[in-house]
């Protein structure tokens, strides 16, 4: 079992299989491993930055990733399962969501639709709770967008099941500044992407309220932050 | 029987699992692997959810191997020691090595894929019934895997044992 010169294994495999995305940051790709479907997320090297400051950032992202969606795992949160890491490569095999969309695509369906109030409301409701609950576990996402959250059974029929994905720039803090301003990041990306959805967030807001221990302090400094944003007044 | 599986990342290796239970030698067993007569890892099934968790060891064995990143000497020991939740190799190989007392065993080989290894060899050194591999959950002890991995209620709500075994599997080395 000698060790095999050239190119690395696991960029061979990647070759091999479907590309799904290809973002600034990674790639994602679609396939079967180990007998189970799934993703894999390749952050690949960034030739524009200083190739010793470009790998300590990669495997930060990476790591940081990896070690958020266990603490997601722990606190009941909904994540997807890490199968597999490589360092070198900074790949990581993660279980793929097979049927999930993700709430972006859901709320943009529903509001076509139109039937959208009461689904809607249901899971504002549940976005509420999650967050509610990551926050308690002094865990900010740093990138909480309606593109990170999956529906893992494509709906709010039965149980909501709500995945958070992306954890790349996850954290560990306490302070309610910073669950501020992830939910902050929330809100701008939320009326960005979703025109007319400002009650939406409103419940969801109240959701995360009832649901979260720490929560009137972080709903504080996110009012505070808010006053804080691009092109607002300073006064007072 | 016996399930032998390709790797993807690896296609020119495979792993074959066996299991046995009823064995009695379990000690002769040990000495054998330890003198290197057996060319297998000899894994406690008590402590295996499914032949799923079996071949991400395997896996993972097989990078680190590769990379040249193993932790302990061989590609067999490395399989043990990745099925463990710590980083702490002395109690990977006796909380999931084959221990003397031990009254089941997993056997896992990993070859080359055009080779057809024969399990004669295996087959006649252990003393114990051989069962499908398919059903290791029968020997599965629960309690002590939710024990030794410090699965959380709440995790064993969003997911199955065998998920949150997983990802500690795959996770411990930055934990």
């Amino acid at each position: 079992m000698a060790a095999v010169e050239g190119e690395s294994h696991v960029l061979q495999f990647l070759k091999r299989v479907e590309l799904l995305k290809q973002g600034a940051e990674a790639r994602v790709y679609r396939g079967e491993f180990l007998g189970k479907p799934a993703i894999m997320k390749e952050r690949f090297p960034k030739l524009y930055r200083h190739p010793v400051l470009d790998e300590k950032l990669t495997r930060r992202r990476t790591v940081q990733e990896v070690r958020s969606l266990l603490r997601c795992r722990k606190a009941g949160i909904s994540a997807p399962v890490v199968y597999f890491v490589d360092y070198t490569t900074h790949c990581i095999f993660l279980e793929d969501m097979v049927g999930s969309i993700t709430v972006r695509d859901y709320i943009n369906t529903a509001q076509v639709s139109q039937k959208d109030a009461p689904c809607l409301e249901v899971l504002a409701k549940k976005m509420g709770q999650i967050l509610g609950k990551m926050h308690d576990e002094d865990l900010i996402h740093g990138d909480l967008t309606t593109s990170n959250m999956l529906l893992r059974n494509g709906s709010v029929d039965r149980d909501v099941d709500l995945v958070l994905i992306d954890f790349g720039l996850s954290y560990i803090s306490a302070l309610p500044e910073d669950k501020g301003v992830d939910l902050y990041v929330l809100e701008k990306a939320f009326l960005s992407t979703h025109p007319n959805t400002e009650a939406m967030f409103e419940k969801l807001l109240k959701s995360y309220a009832a649901s979260s221990k720490k929560s009137s302090a972080v709903i504080k400094k996110l009012d505070e932050v808010r006053l804080r944003g691009r092109k607002r007044s300073m006064v007072g | 029987m016996q399930l032998t599986q390709k790797l993807d990342l690896f296609p020119e290796y495979v792993v074959t699992q066996l299991l046995f239970k009823d064995v009695k030698n379990a000690a002769d067993l040990r000495k054998s692997a330890i003198a290197q007569e057996i060319s297998g890892a000899l894994i406690n099934p008590a402590m295996i959810v499914d032949p799923f968790q079996i071949l991400v060891a395997a896996n993972k064995a097989l990078h680190v191997q590769k990379v040249g990143k193993m932790k302990t000497r061989s590609l067999y020991s490395e399989i043990i020691f990745n099925l463990s939740p710590t980083n702490n190799i002395s109690e990977a190989f006796k909380k999931f090595g084959l221990s003397d007392g031990d009254g089941a065993v997993a056997v896992v080989l990993v070859h080359a894929a055009e080779e057809t290894r024969s399990t004669d060899d295996i087959l006649a050194k252990v003393d114990g019934q051989q069962i499908p591999v398919n059903q290791i959950s029968c020997l599965t002890d629960v309690a002590k895997i939710k024990k030794l991995f410090k699965i959380t209620p709440q995790e064993e709500h969003s997911g199955t044992l065998l998920d949150a075994v997983i990802c500690r599997m795959a996770i411990k080395d930055v934990l």
